[in-house]
């Protein structure tokens, strides 16, 4: 069965449609990639599969349950996790206690909870930094930090907003590797990034989105081939 | 160390009113301590929760209504009555929160403004219950002893360890709160709402309990002041300035710590109840005096400064 289905998922504001009819499945243990020109609409589709806005009309089903429209926190509650494009930490306090916080929804102990995210840093590589406040950290660590809240709320479905935005081509190197590992472990990932070649060889399998239609899926090397795809990215052919 | 400092400073507190058995000053330490329980009432919402209420006297009020109400009408005494009183202070908070709580920011602000308004005139017209600006007056306060010894409710001293009492209270569900669940998901709230909702935070259902139990410690205060000055009218319990003030004593003493309201209150009261004899609300002028100073000098506010110059964690929760 299916981990995730959207059918039909269809968003507006106001006459503008953000997102049109997408219908597509996620698997249990992949990595689907969800990539689109500028304004295709990647953002708000993670926002509707996380609660932050509720569809116009589709539905969204998780693990068989139709959770469209339920709130953010009930849905991070049934096993969905999000990272922000834009990140959002939890400035003034520091890095432990930004996954701490997270960590309390498996583990209301203040110890394990503790324990748990000190587990998840050193996953994510920032144990040395788990006393500086969230505020002081490089873009490439807030963008960890995202994650390991994320991870920390022991999430089935990551859904990872532009992990590699804004970062070098080594830092992108290593979001690549953790990403896998992540996937390792058993958690599912849909990962919206502009980072093609990092997207193409990380991902199982990539749905491409224009003007909130899908346009094209499947594997990453069949997607690159697609004229439709080429097209959105790149104009048509002049004749 | 920090337990036994923690001891001595309340056993301290305790024998105040033998070692300086002036009246000015038991009152003095009555109203500081009134006043921390306020400050640490607003520091639980605007401190902790980021939430600014500029409306905390409605629950004061109603704190000092039910406290009132209950003694004169039904006869019940009024420790059980600032009890409950705190008790019906939570109840009403429940509806205004999840009622605001759907603004964010200066609209929440705002709109703790405007409820504290409709209530205050609502005392002000339902005369059956509140006796509208003729206002309420226990003439004699119930017959008690203590340790075999009448208490004497002429002295002031009876009042200061009911304040006693109250304060620590306060001052300790702060503390607990503060190292909980509860006091982390408050934290979140302040810091990011989106993320906290993330992280599978209710924000609305945590921000709801912080203004519940902030309402609560609001309340027994209002349960105390009434009883304490036995009068009580709309406007000497539902004003603005009374809100105003508890931010300022948050504000000054420093946000998010547990003793930061008792020290701005000991600061700030000590102050105002000073030149309260000269002037009548001129209190008010250095209370904003102070805002200002400590806005520009120490946002962290006194005893977040103080406490820095200890520590140079980054951690705000304790």
């Amino acid at each position: 069965m299916s981990l995730l289905q959207l059918k039909g998922l269809t968003k507006f504001f106001g006459g503008l449609q953000a997102v049109s009819e997408l219908t597509f499945d996620v698997q249990p243990g992949e990595i689907l990639g969800l990539i689109g020109p500028n304004g295709a609409g990647k953002t708000t589709a993670f926002n509707l599969i996380a609660g932050f806005i509720s569809p116009s009309t589709g539905e969204i089903f998780f693990q068989g349950e139709s959770i469209g429209g339920m709130k953010a926190y009930a849905v991070t509650r049934k096993g969905i996790a999000r990272t922000f494009q834009i990140v959002k930490p939890f400035k003034k306090l520091s890095v432990l206690e930004n996954v701490t916080l997270a960590a309390f929804l498996k583990f209301p102990a203040r110890r394990e909870a503790e324990q748990a995210a000190s587990r998840i840093l050193a996953k994510v590589g920032l144990s040395a930094k788990s006393q500086s406040l969230a505020g002081d950290l490089t873009l490439s660590e807030q963008k960890r930090l995202e994650i390991a809240r994320a991870l920390a709320t022991e999430p089935k479905l990551l859904l990872l907003d532009e992990p590699m935005g804004g970062l070098n081509p080594t830092e992108i190197d290593q979001a690549s590797k953790l990403v896998k590992t992540i996937c390792q472990e058993g958690i599912t990932i849909i990962w919206v990034e502009h980072v093609l070649k990092a997207i193409m060889n990380v991902s199982d399998r990539v749905v491409v989105i224009n003007y909130g239609k899908k346009i094209a899926e499947g594997t990453p090397e069949e997607v690159v081939e697609n004229p439709e795809v080429i097209t959105a990215y790149l104009g048509a052919k002049k004749k | 160390m920090k337990k036994l400092i923690l001891a001595g400073l309340i056993i301290l507190l305790l024998a105040a009113p033998w070692i300086i058995a002036k009246p000015f000053f038991v009152h003095l330490m009555i109203m500081v301590l009134m006043w921390t329980v306020l400050g640490a009432s607003w520091n639980l919402l605007g401190g902790f929760t980021g939430q600014v209420s500029f409306g905390h006297a409605t629950f004061l009020g109603a704190g000092a209504y039910t406290m009132m109400i209950l003694y004169l009408k039904c006869g019940l005494d009024p420790w059980y009555g600032i009890l409950i009183g705190g008790l019906v202070a939570a109840l009403i908070a429940l509806p205004i929160g999840y009622i605001c709580f759907r603004l964010r920011g200066p609209y929440f602000a705002l709109s703790t403004l405007a409820v504290a308004e409709i209530i205050r005139l609502v005392a002000l017209n339902w005369e059956s219950l509140t006796a509208g600006p003729v206002g309420l007056l226990i003439t004699t306060l119930p017959k008690v002893s203590f340790g075999g010894q009448a208490i004497n409710w002429e002295s002031k001293t009876p009042f200061f360890y009911i304040a006693v009492v109250i304060t620590l209270a306060a001052l300790w569900a702060t503390a607990v709160i503060s190292r909980s669940r509860l006091g982390a998901y408050l934290l979140a709230v302040r810091e990011d709402i989106d993320s906290a909702e993330a992280v599978g935070i209710n924000t609305v259902q945590v921000r709801v309990a912080a203004f519940s139990l902030s309402a609560f410690f609001a309340g027994l205060a209002g349960g105390f002041y009434a009883m304490y000055l036995r009068y009580i009218d709309p406007d000497a319990v539902f004003s603005i300035a009374l809100s105003v003030e508890m931010v300022f004593i948050a504000v000054v003493g420093g946000l998010t710590t547990v003793a930061g309201p008792l020290i701005g209150a000991i600061f700030l009261v000590t102050l105002g109840e000073t030149f309260r004899e000269r002037f009548l609300v001129g209190h008010l002028i250095f209370y904003g005096f102070f805002m200002m100073l400590s806005i520009r000098y120490m946002p962290e506010g006194i005893w977040g400064k103080v406490r820095n110059w200890f520590t140079k964690s980054p951690n705000t929760g304790n």
